[in-house]
C-alpha cells in the first residue's frame, strides 16, 4: 500500500510538469520578430522622377547597437542604367550581390544584350522565391531606366526612349511596382513618412536628388540602426551621377 | 490506484487592462500661437471602433491637451486634469499658467507610476510671457518643452518630417541668413495638414477626420487664419488668449 501511494505522488508530479511546459512558436511573431532583419541595420530608398530615377542608401554596418563600419555600400550597379539596393542581413547582401552578378552575366551572354529592368526584377523575384522556406533576409530595391525602342514605319532610324522604373520586393520575392517611391530597411516607416510628405511627380534630376537626399537623411537621423553617411545615385538617360552625402555621424 | 483524470492541472490566467487605440497627435509652437492637432479615428486591432473620437481637448483659454494611446485612460486623465484646473480656478480666481499645468500633469502621471495611464500627452498653448509652447510627456510624466512634437501610431512617420520642415534639419541656410526659429501660422497649418494626409496614406490606424486647435496669444489678431474655412471659436472671453478649432476630412480607407 505504502509503495502504491509513493508511486501515485510521483506520477502526479510528472504529469504536472508536462502540462506546464511552454511551447514556443518557431514562426515570427509580434513578440519575437525576425531578428535577422535588424541585426546589421541599414536602409534603402528609390524614387521616380521625370526621365530619371534615383536610388540612395545609408552606409552603416552594425552588429545590433554596435556600429562596425561606416562605409558599407548596399547599392550595386547591374548594368549601365540599372541599380539594385540590397537591404537586410549583411551576409546575404554579399551573397546575393555575387549571385545576381553571376545570373546577369549568364543572361547577357545567352541573350547577347543587356538585361532590362523589368526582366531583372523578375529574375530577382524568382531567385528569392527559390528559397521560399529558408529565405535570404534581404528586401531588395531596383531602380533603372527601361529602354523603349520604337522603329518608325517610314524606314527612318529607330529611336530609343527611357521610361523610369523602380521596384521593390519582400524577402520571398513578392514584387511591388510602385510609381512613386520604394523604401526598405530599419528606417522604412520613417522613410515612408518623409517621402510621402516631400515627393511629388515629375521632378527633374536635380530636384529629385534633393528630394531623395532630404528624405533619406531626415529618416535615418531618427533611426538608431541606420545612418553614418549616405550615397545617392541619380540615373538619367545620358549619365549616372553618384554622390556621397555629408551626414550626421552619431 | 486512483484515476488521474480528475487531478487539477495548473492553469494560467491573464487579464490585460490595457488596449492600444491607435491614432496620432501633433503640436507645433509659433512665436505667438500654438497649433495642436489629432486625427479622430479610434481603432482596436484591425477594427475601427468609431470615426469620430476626439483626442484633443481645450483645458483653458490658453491650454489645449492632446492625448494618445489607451483611449479609456486618456479620457479619464483629461477628466481629472480638467477637475484639478477647476479647483485651481475656485481657489485662485484665475486660470492656471501653462507651465504650471505641465508640472501638474507630470505629478498626476507619476502618481500612477506603478499602474500608469497608458497615454502619451502633448500639451500646447500660450505661456505667461505670450510665447507659443509645446510640452510633451511620456506615460509616467517625464516632460520637456519643445517647438514641435508628434506622438502616437504614426509618430515615426511624422517626427522626421517635422525635423526637416520645422527645425530645418539637414538643410543649409542661404549665405548670410539663418533659419527662422518659429514659422508663421499659415505655414504651420499646411505642414500639419500635410503630415496628417501623409500619415493617413501610409498608416492604417490614422484617418477619418482631423481636428486642429489654434491658440492665439493675448492681443494677437487672427492674421493667417483668413483663408481657413469652418473656423469655430471656443474662447470664453475675447480680450485674453483665444482658442479656435478647425476640422478637416481625412481619407476613410
Amino acid at each position: 500500500m505504502a509503495r502504491g501511494r509513493t508511486r501515485w505522488w510521483w506520477k502526479r508530479e510528472t504529469r504536472s510538469v508536462t502540462v506546464t511546459q511552454v511551447t514556443r512558436s518557431l514562426e515570427d511573431s509580434e513578440e519575437r520578430p525576425n531578428m535577422a532583419m535588424e541585426l546589421n541595420g541599414g536602409s534603402v530608398i528609390a524614387m521616380v522622377g521625370k526621365n530619371c530615377v534615383a536610388i540612395a542608401s545609408d552606409l552603416r554596418l552594425g552588429n545590433q547597437a554596435l556600429t562596425v563600419a561606416t562605409n558599407f555600400e548596399k547599392i550595386f550597379p547591374v548594368s549601365e542604367q540599372l541599380y539594385i539596393g540590397l537591404c537586410g542581413l549583411a551576409t546575404d547582401v554579399e551573397t546575393l550581390r555575387e549571385r545576381f552578378r553571376f545570373l546577369v552575366n549568364m543572361y547577357t551572354i545567352k541573350e547577347s544584350r543587356a538585361i532590362s529592368p523589368q526582366a531583372f526584377a523578375h529574375l530577382v523575384s524568382s531567385t528569392l522565391y527559390e528559397k521560399r522556406f529558408g529565405p535570404y533576409f534581404i528586401e531588395p530595391v531596383i531602380a533603372g531606366l527601361e529602354p523603349i525602342t520604337t522603329t518608325p514605319t517610314d524606314g527612318s532610324a529607330p529611336t530609343t526612349e527611357f521610361r523610369p522604373f523602380i521596384a521593390g520586393a519582400d524577402v520571398i520575392g513578392c514584387l511591388n511596382f510602385a510609381k512613386d517611391f520604394i523604401v526598405t530597411g530599419t528606417a522604412s516607416d520613417k522613410l515612408f513618412g518623409v517621402a510621402e510628405g516631400l515627393w511629388e511627380p515629375d521632378l527633374g534630376p536635380e530636384d529629385l536628388f534633393e528630394t531623395i537626399s532630404q528624405t533619406l537623411l531626415n529618416a535615418v537621423d531618427r533611426d538608431a540602426y541606420s545612418g553614418w553617411g549616405a550615397v545617392v545615385h541619380v540615373i538619367t538617360p545620358d549619365k549616372v551621377v553618384s554622390r556621397t552625402l555629408k551626414a550626421r555621424m552619431d | 490506484m486512483p484515476s488521474m483524470e480528475h487531478v487539477a492541472h495548473p492553469q494560467q490566467r491573464a487579464f490585460n487592462p490595457y488596449t492600444e487605440n491607435g491614432g496620432t497627435i501633433l503640436a507645433i509652437a509659433g512665436a505667438d500661437f500654438t497649433v495642436i492637432a489629432g486625427d479622430t479615428r479610434q481603432s482596436e486591432g484591425y477594427s475601427i471602433q468609431t470615426r469620430y473620437a476626439p483626442k484633443v481637448f481645450r483645458l483653458t483659454d490658453r491650454a489645449v491637451l492632446a492625448v494618445n494611446g489607451f483611449a479609456a485612460d486618456g479620457n479619464m486623465f483629461v477628466k481629472k486634469v480638467k477637475q484639478r484646473l477647476e479647483w485651481y480656478r475656485h481657489a485662485h480666481a484665475k486660470d492656471m499658467p501653462l507651465r504650471a499645468i505641465a508640472r501638474l500633469i507630470q505629478t498626476m502621471l507619476y502618481a500612477q507610476r506603478f499602474f500608469p495611464y497608458y497615454v502619451y500627452n502633448i500639451l500646447g498653448g500660450i505661456e505667461d510671457d505670450g510665447t507659443g509652447a509645446v510640452y510633451s510627456f511620456d506615460p509616467v510624466g517625464s516632460y520637456e518643452r519643445e517647438a514641435c512634437r508628434a506622438a502616437g501610431a504614426a509618430q515615426s512617420l511624422v517626427q522626421p518630417f517635422l525635423d526637416n520642415q520645422i527645425y530645418f534639419k539637414n538643410q543649409q541656410a542661404a549665405p548670410g541668413q539663418t533659419h527662422p526659429s518659429h514659422l508663421p501660422l499659415p505655414d504651420v497649418l499646411s505642414i500639419v495638414i500635410d503630415s496628417f494626409t501623409s500619415a493617413t496614406e501610409r498608416h492604417i490606424e490614422v484617418g477619418d477626420g482631423l481636428e486642429m486647435y489654434i491658440v492665439l496669444a493675448k492681443g494677437r489678431n487672427t492674421q493667417g487664419m483668413e483663408s481657413l474655412h469652418g473656423v469655430q471659436e471656443l474662447s470664453s472671453k475675447l480680450d485674453g488668449e483665444r482658442v479656435f478649432v478647425v476640422r478637416r476630412e481625412l481619407k476613410k480607407d
